[in-house]
């Protein structure tokens, strides 16, 4: 489904990603941890088609589509979803409206009508009930005023919604407490399709323990330097970064 | 009459020649005293240039050089009823006073309309002069009230209206510029009195009709009793060549509260001066204003609002969008009197430029003579926020719709200040009209 090769790229000047390799298919969930400051949070941007951060070299097809060619929205379109590590506060804009725009940008995009007004507020109730979100999110502000919380499970409601065909999920797991992260991880989970992949971008093994990764990556200096199943996961727990990276200098 | 005139300092401008002119056709009348007063006043200090305080932005020399004859007097049914005149639209429970070129169209004299007495400049100054008076004087020198004194020396007649009571329904004054030529001009003026423990809604609304649209100079003067309370609009929508020159005092006193809303969407240069003093305690103020420019217009407001009296409040809340080659101004000043301690002010302007070749100016000022105030104020000016930007675009809105809805967002802070929905919703749609992409924010409202 995804498949990345050697990307690199340049954020303000600064080489970011530096020859990065993954490949994800259908069905698949992949984690992709590091320490700060790895370039995680720039991958998960490059592949959403973030237009200041700038690919200097590498390829990425998504589906057998080149996808760096293609515009943010028209990746979105194209079953691309980014869960946000900071969703922005845009006030003045509703929630709905956005949710209601996403979605018929989708179904425009793929031959289908616009969506009736009655059937989406009906399936927009029962992904907020899922999500143990207050009705008040219906005619609020997109994120304004919501706590670190309420964005993640804003941006998992949107997920589930837009039933993208793969999902990047940016820190989706920081600043939730055990409620939330069960919360969050459930939407997730409901997700798992073979026909969909996830990937997770994480700095805790925590959220691993929710949501079951078929592959974990340590990503490190603007490259994966360690790939293995969940057991990685828990062996990075126990000790850290370092002796990947020691490792690999070895 | 034609008494001797002072000769200006520099040399006269044509424009200043033709005011003249004017000045030396008008019949006399009962306020002939202070119209005198004022137009000396105005040909001893002339037009107002950018090295005038209120003027730096504004450059009148082409308007200077042109000569003016007064716009034709024309009666209702010489105007044609269209819709793109009507503010509320027709099934709306608007009751609508027409004012053609400053001149009243009033079924008759003395008219009452939902708890409010209307009344022609004109019959007043007959009847009853010495009420007048009050609004109009005393005079200033100050370079933001100079087209106030020629609109005081030349206007013709205009609209008085008495708020004598709590009036639920809005009034809507229309004001039609319409001209029969080139340079012609216009003096509209309105007087609204709120009498204590009043409330009223009224919304005058700027209009051209026409091939021709006059060099308006209009003026409005408010004074609001005590615990009055009115929530004013000034909509300017005249078209794209059309000069606007508007001049609004407000005067209130104690516990009177005051809501002012200034929407500028139309004409080639548009000039709205707000002056509020609050000269008793515990009055308050609340002014917004909404200023769009495209193309190549020009618009350019200026707010001082000054705290005379202790624990008085003033807010001011000024969004300004400019798109093409258009240029907006909004320049604020707080001024707290000596005395006038427990003052609170806050204000808050925002620009939005959606084009490299547009220009936002916002200047807020803060002039303090009195300890124990509460004053507040910021100003930004940027471009749509690439954050908001991409975060709509990783969702699969398009481009066009995403800008449009931030544009839409930015101004949500003065639409949502409204309390008339019929007044606020007839704004929106005149106003998405002036929007890029406004076919894509109707489908969101």
């Amino acid at each position: 489904m995804l498949k990345i090769s050697n990307l690199c790229a340049r954020v303000a000047g600064k080489d970011i990603l530096k020859g990065v390799n993954l490949t994800v298919n259908a069905g698949e969930v992949h984690a992709i941890m590091g320490p700060n400051g790895s370039g995680k949070s720039t991958l998960a941007q490059v592949l959403a088609g973030r237009e200041d951060y700038e690919v200097t070299d590498g390829s990425v097809t998504f589906e057998g589509r080149d996808l760096l060619a293609l515009p943010a929205e028209e990746r979105a379109r194209a079953g691309l979803f980014l869960g946000f590590q900071y969703p922005v506060e845009i006030p003045g804009v509703n929630n709905v409206y956005l949710l209601k725009a996403a979605l018929n940008a989708k179904r425009k995009a793929a031959g289908e009508p616009e969506v009736d007004a009655y059937d989406f507020l009906t399936l927009i109730r029962q992904k907020m009930k899922f999500m143990q979100m207050s009705e008040s999110f219906l005619t609020r502000g997109v994120n304004e005023g919501f706590s670190g919380g309420e964005k993640k499970r804003n941006e998992v409601l949107q997920m589930l919604v837009l039933e993208p065909k793969l999902a990047i999920l940016d820190e989706t797991d920081s600043g939730l407490d055990i409620d939330a992260l069960k919360v969050v991880s459930a939407g997730v989970n409901s997700l798992r399709d073979p026909k969909r992949a996830v990937v997770l971008v994480t700095h805790y093994q925590r959220l691993l323990d929710y949501i079951v990764p078929d592959q974990v990556h340590v990503l490190s200096g603007g490259r994966i330097r360690k790939s293995g199943d969940k057991s990685l996961a828990q062996e990075l727990e126990r000790r850290g970064y370092d002796w990947v990276l020691e490792a690999q200098v070895a | 009459m034609s008494p001797a005139l002072q000769t200006p300092d520099r040399p006269a401008s044509a424009a200043l020649r033709s005011f003249e002119a004017q000045w030396r056709t008008r019949p006399a009348d009962s306020l002939s005293p202070v119209r005198e007063e004022a137009m000396q006043r105005f040909l001893k200090l002339g037009l107002p240039t950018m090295r005038d305080e209120t003027w730096r932005y504004t450059n009148l020399r082409s308007l200077a050089a042109q000569s003016f004859v007064d716009a034709p007097r024309m009666t209702r049914g010489e105007i044609e009823p269209s819709a793109s005149l009507s503010l509320l639209g027709g099934t709306e429970r608007a009751a609508t006073v027409l004012v053609i070129n400053g001149h009243p169209a009033l079924p008759t004299a003395d008219t009452m309309i939902n708890g409010i007495e209307i009344n022609t400049i004109g019959e007043i100054a007959r009847l009853d002069p010495k009420s007048l008076l009050r609004f109009i004087e005393p005079l200033s020198d100050a370079d933001q009230q100079r087209w106030s004194l020629l609109n005081t020396a030349l206007f013709v007649d205009g609209l008085y209206l008495k708020i004598t009571t709590q009036v639920a329904t809005p009034l809507v004054i229309l004001h039609v510029a319409t001209g029969n030529g080139v340079n012609n001009v216009a003096y509209p003026r309105v007087i609204i009195e709120a009498s204590p423990g009043s409330s009223a809604t009224i919304i005058e609304h700027h209009v051209a009709q026409g091939e021709h649209t006059p060099l308006s100079n209009s003026n409005t003067n408010i004074a609001l009793g005590r615990d009055s309370q009115l929530e004013h609009y000034r909509v300017f929508a005249t078209g794209g060549g059309a000069t606007h020159i508007d001049s609004l005092n407000i005067h209130q006193e104690q516990g009177s509260r005051c809501k002012q809303f200034t929407i500028a969407l139309g004409g080639g240069v548009v000039r709205a001066t707000l002056e509020g003093h609050m000269n008793q305690p515990h009055a308050s103020l609340d002014s917004y204003s909404l200023l769009v420019g495209h193309e190549n217009r020009h618009v350019d407001c200026v707010n001082i609002v000054t705290h005379a009296a202790p624990d008085t409040r003033s807010r001011q809340t000024a969004r300004a969008i400019a798109s093409d080659s258009s240029r907006v101004i909004f320049n604020s000043k707080v001024v707290v009197n000596a005395g006038a301690a427990r003052s609170d002010s806050q204000q808050s302007s925002r620009g939005l430029l959606l084009s490299p070749t547009a220009e936002i100016d916002t200047r807020p000022q803060l002039e303090i003579h009195a300890d124990e105030v509460k004053c507040a104020h910021g100003a930004t000016t940027g471009r749509l926020d690439p954050d908001m930007l991409f975060y709509m675009l990783s969702r699969g809105l398009d481009r066009d719709t995403a800008q449009s809805l931030l544009v839409y967002a930015f101004l949500a802070d003065v639409l949502t200040g409204m309390s008339v929905p019929t007044a606020r919703a007839s704004i929106e749609n005149a106003l998405i009209a002036q929007l890029p992409d406004s076919q894509i924010l109707r489908k969101f409202r």
